[in-house]
């Protein structure tokens, strides 16, 4: 289990920074990091990102935790690892992203704004459990259901243009969803990861 | 030293013109000849397909040797090339710059050029008929021993390399022990690879091995009172318990290192407010103790513990250079408390970190360690909450370090330039003594000169060559320009950090170590050993009575005419290294050891009776009368370059080489620097009617390349003056002109010259010509 933050409530901690890197995954190698934003720089979604793993990991030696425990930052990683290959002082952006956001539910922070973020989980992970597949259709509706009727029909109607688009070029399926031929397996495996997970 | 027959000046020299190198093609080289024969009378000229050739030189020897010739003309390349050539037996000869400034830089075969190669054989002839081939300085009885001041690392290790050189060494500590401030530190920066770790710092053991060395006169608790003399004898006056006692050298070592800034200057970062917030230096001393870092208010441990860097280091208010070592010693320090405890959380709080050398390592490692490093200026340290807070350049905004254990303030160094435990010897004097001679506005004053000149521009703000280290004298020099030796900006004792590394402007005393610079022991002891060369040069130099640098060799030196001297003192106030002394009666007396050459002390003398034997007002006086000045209505204007020998000349000669091209109307006479250009030369030249004159040199004030260091100042401080001359003469101003070039401007110099050649064009023809 996790150690708890050695003074949480605290707007700016010196123990903070020493907390982080005893405590994340691969916090100690951000000791090295010398702040030339390559990181941030070649996040593909870093601009959905709040602050960004460069300025992020500068607020954690600040000591900035409550700023850092409820960034946006580490929910937006979609773990593609573009970071971690460019970095040049070798530091394990992506591990340490991710330990953060497994640290701020753990520790009961909520990303102050990852409400986007969880509803865009939950589509995806109904739609994996349901078919061991993503369909984008099917994936992109329940996304934007999750924001009330009026949104989605908002937000459908924007990107119509680009759906029948793809749908022209052969790039989206039309019909059923295609599925995976063992559900049965699927569910098994998702199940006990989860009971995995649980255990701590 | 072999004594000859007092040498005389060539009365019948052989001219010897050169048709190599594309010299014969843009040039008639029996024309040249015949300007020798016909207007000098010279019984031997001859020209040459290539005068360096073996056939050349051979020809030119023959002459020497059977004596029908005691002088020489090489009408040929620059005097910069083939020196080596061109040396007979002491001969005089003097080289007529027909390739670099003529055939290379001017259309072949034009009326101008013709006439240009012409000026340069008239003005070399009469160059050489008024050389004398100078003989060495008399040399005195001469010391083979080092004088080495302060036994911290520097001074330790001067003396082992001098020893290592074979030359025995006093060195002289004015505390009871060996080791400077190395012996305080708790661990050294790494100095081997792989340079990661905190290292010991190998003082001990140098300690012992000096001690250990039986031509290494170790004299502690000893203080030098007073130093006279010159390279090479030097005799030292030195205090041991109230008892003195005389010794002789032949040069001086100065390392007496650094004291750390006044941290009770820095109460805008508490220092005084709190004993929990301590220096830099007192951090040192309670990690040296051992034991767990204990806070010095309540014995608890240190668990917190913030550095603020550049304490007091570049800031305008306190010392406005970069320190150098302090984000280093820091780095140390903190990694030291977190090896130590890895629950500690160390701050580095710094603006941008400098890790000179392998520091860059060091770094790294302490950030493997944890050292948590912040980027951004400390604005407010506050006591009683034990904050720093700093503006974090990466996240933009203030950031508040509180509740900290202990705050760290990295002061800086100042040089011990000066003694702090000695008393100012004249101290409405001092200052000026210090610093004057390197601020071209300030006012040198026995000569009479106003700052700036009497038109000269305002005094521009050096507050940089304000900072003067408080304390007396360390050599106690018995100059006449003084006791101190003098510095350079902020304090450092050098005359240049970049082209005279160590030299002082006192010949035979080199500086090393951070009282010349900030530097770390790693590079004070290197800084050691390149002072010791330079010292060692200076007593051989003086042994053999020859010029040190940047004149390597010259064996010429100033002597006064006595009889005509007006003790006016200008020579004794002006030359830029404290050469001259005066005796009673106010007549100066030249210490040729100490004579760096430049002439600074010649150009000075309003009687122009300061001569070298080989270059004196009377010569370039001849030589700018020498040149043909068309009249008036030849539509072809004279000017007169008198070019610096050490950066202005090489430009030219490298714009040459580049087939650069310029006015023909240039004549150019080389000035060992333009220190020595005497007014005289410049009312000479207009009396004669040339339309302009222009002295290039070197750039002066603060950032100078002057290589006397003032010399080009003292020009500037001159010039000012010329105007009345020039209105005297009824003459516009803009006929007389300076120029700074440095040794890179070769594609500039060509620019310069012909701009001004096109300002001197539509000015009417100076009247004076023809008369
Ligand atoms: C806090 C701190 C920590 C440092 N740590 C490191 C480090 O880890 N590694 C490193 O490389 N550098 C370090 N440095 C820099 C290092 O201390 C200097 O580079 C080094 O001391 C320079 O040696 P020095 O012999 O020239 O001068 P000093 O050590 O100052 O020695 C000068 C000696 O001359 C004597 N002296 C002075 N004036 C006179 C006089 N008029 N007559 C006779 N004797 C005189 C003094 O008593 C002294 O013994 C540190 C500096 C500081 C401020
Ligand atoms: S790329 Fe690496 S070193 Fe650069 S800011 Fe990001 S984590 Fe730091
Ligand atoms: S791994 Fe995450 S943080 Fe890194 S670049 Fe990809 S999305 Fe951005
Ligand atoms: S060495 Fe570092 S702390 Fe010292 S003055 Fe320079 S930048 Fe500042
Ligand atoms: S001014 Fe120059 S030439 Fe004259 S004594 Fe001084 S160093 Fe020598």
């Amino acid at each position: 289990m996790t150690a708890p933050l050695p003074n949480p409530g605290k707007k700016y901690d010196l123990d903070f920074a020493r907390w982080v890197y005893d405590n994340v995954n691969g916090g100690d190698k951000m000791a090295l990091c010398m702040q030339c934003g390559v990181c941030s720089g070649s996040c593909p979604i870093g601009t959905n990102m709040d602050h960004g793993p460069r300025k992020l990991f500068m607020m954690i030696r600040a000591g900035m935790q409550e700023a850092v425990m409820t960034s946006n930052t580490p929910a937006n990683c979609t773990s593609c690892y573009r970071c971690v290959v460019r970095c040049p002082r070798s530091v394990p952006v992506t591990y340490i992203l991710q330990d953060l956001l497994a640290k701020q539910a753990e520790l009961g922070y909520r990303a102050k704004d990852s409400n986007e973020n969880i509803a865009f989980a939950k589509s995806f992970w109904w739609s994996a459990r349901a078919f061991g597949r993503t369909d984008e259709r099917l994936v992109t509706a329940k996304y934007y259901w999750s924001f009330g009727p009026a949104e989605f029909w908002k937000r459908s109607m924007e990107n119509l243009k680009i759906a029948l688009g793809f749908i022209k070029k052969g790039r989206m399926h039309i019909g059923m969803p295609h599925s995976v031929k063992d559900k049965k397996g699927l569910k098994a495996i998702l199940d006990k990861a989860r009971e995995i997970e649980s255990r701590g | 030293m072999t004594e000859t027959a007092t040498p005389t000046k060539p009365k019948k020299p052989g001219v010897y013109v050169c048709k190599g190198c594309g010299i014969g093609e843009a040039v008639d080289a029996d024309a040249l000849a015949n300007v020798a024969k016909s207007e000098f009378r010279i019984q031997t000229t001859a020209t040459q397909d290539a005068c360096c050739s073996d056939e050349g030189v051979a020809a030119i020897k023959a002459d020497v040797d059977a004596g029908t010739v005691d002088g020489v003309v090489v009408a040929a390349c620059s005097h910069r090339v083939m020196a080596d050539r061109f040396r007979f037996n002491g001969t005089p000869v003097v080289r007529a710059n027909l390739r670099e400034h003529v055939a290379w830089s001017q259309p072949p075969g034009e009326e101008d050029t013709e006439m240009l190669a012409a000026d340069q054989v008239r003005m070399a002839i009469t160059q050489v008929q008024l050389t004398l081939p100078p003989l060495p300085s008399q040399v005195q009885e001469y010391s083979r021993t080092l004088l080495v001041l302060g036994g911290g690392i520097t001074g330790m290790t001067a003396a082992r390399e001098a020893v290592k050189a074979g030359h025995p060494v006093i060195l002289v500590e004015k505390t009871d022990q060996l080791g400077g401030w190395a012996n305080k530190w708790a661990g050294r920066m790494p100095y081997r690879p792989p340079y990661r770790d905190v290292q010991d710092s190998g003082i001990a053991k140098l300690v012992e091995a000096v001690k250990a060395d039986k031509d290494i006169d170790v004299k502690l608790d000893t203080r030098v009172v007073k130093t006279a003399g010159q390279p090479g004898a030097f005799t030292v006056t030195l205090s041991h318990g109230g008892q003195e006692s005389v010794v002789n050298v032949g040069a001086v070592v100065v390392a007496t290192g650094f004291r750390p800034y006044d941290a009770t200057k820095l109460g805008h970062l508490g220092y005084g407010a709190s004993p929990d917030i301590v220096t830099g230096v007192e951090l040192e001393a309670m990690l040296k103790a051992g034991g767990e870092l204990k806070r010095k208010s309540d014995g608890k441990p240190v668990k917190h513990i913030a550095f603020v860097q550049c304490a007091g280091s570049r800031d305008p208010d306190h010392l406005p250079y970069c320190s150098s070592v302090c984000c280093g010693v820091s780095i140390k320090q903190a990694l030291q408390i977190t090896k130590a405890d890895a629950k500690a959380s160390a701050y580095i709080v710094y603006e941008e970190l400098r890790t000179p050398g392998t520091a860059e390592e060091f770094y790294r490692q302490a950030q493997e360690a944890g050292v948590i490093f912040m980027k951004g200026k400390a604005t407010k340290v506050d006591a009683g909450a034990m904050q720093v807070s700093y503006t974090d350049e990466l996240l933009g905004t203030e950031v508040p370090l509180a509740g900290l254990d202990m705050i760290v303030l990295a002061t800086g160094m100042v040089p011990n330039s000066t003694d702090p435990d000695v008393p100012v010897v004249e101290p409405e004097k001092s200052e000026a003594q210090l610093k004057g001679d390197i601020n071209p506005f300030s006012a040198i004053p026995v000569a009479g000169y106003k700052p700036g000149g009497a038109e000269g521009p305002t005094p521009p703000a050096m507050p940089h060559l304000d900072r003067i280290p408080e304390g007396g004298p360390i050599l106690n020099l018995q100059y006449r320009q003084g006791p101190h030796i003098p510095v350079l900006a902020d304090g450092f004792s050098d005359s240049h950090y970049i082209c005279f590394p160590y030299e002082t402007r006192r010949t035979g005393i080199y500086t090393a170590g951070p009282v010349r610079r900030p530097m770390d022991m790693a590079e004070s002891a290197e800084d050691a050993a390149g002072a010791v060369m330079k010292a060692i040069q200076a007593i051989q130099g003086s042994k053999m009575g020859v010029s040190l640098h940047p004149r390597v060799g010259d064996l010429s030196f100033p002597k006064v005419g006595h009889e005509k001297c007006t003790k006016c003192r200008r020579c004794t106030v002006e030359c830029p290294f404290g050469a001259i002394d005066e005796d009673e009666t106010g007549r100066p007396i030249i210490n040729p050891a100490r004579c760096r050459r430049c002439g600074t002390c010649m150009g000075a003398c309003p009687v122009q009776t300061i001569t070298f034997d080989n270059y004196n007002p009377q010569m370039v006086n001849a030589m700018i009368e020498a040149n043909e000045i068309p009249d008036e209505f030849s539509e072809k204007p004279r000017i007169l370059v008198l070019a610096c020998e050490n950066d202005a000349y090489p430009a030219l000669d490298m714009a040459g080489i580049n087939r650069e091209k310029w006015s023909p109307y240039v004549r150019t006479i080389p000035v060992r620097c333009l220190g020595s250009v005497t007014l005289q030369w410049v009312s000479t030249a207009l009396q004669k009617g040339y339309d302009g004159i222009m002295l290039m040199g070197c750039k002066s004030g603060d950032d100078y390349q002057c290589h006397f260091v003032k010399g080009s100042a003292i020009a500037k401080e001159r010039m000012s003056k010329v105007g009345e001359t020039l209105k005297s003469l009824a003459l516009e101003k803009e006929r007389v002109t300076m120029a700074e070039v440095s040794i890179a401007d070769s594609h500039r110099v060509p620019k310069v010259l012909n701009e001004f050649a096109e300002l001197i064009g539509g000015l009417d023809p100076n009247p004076m010509k023809g008369f």
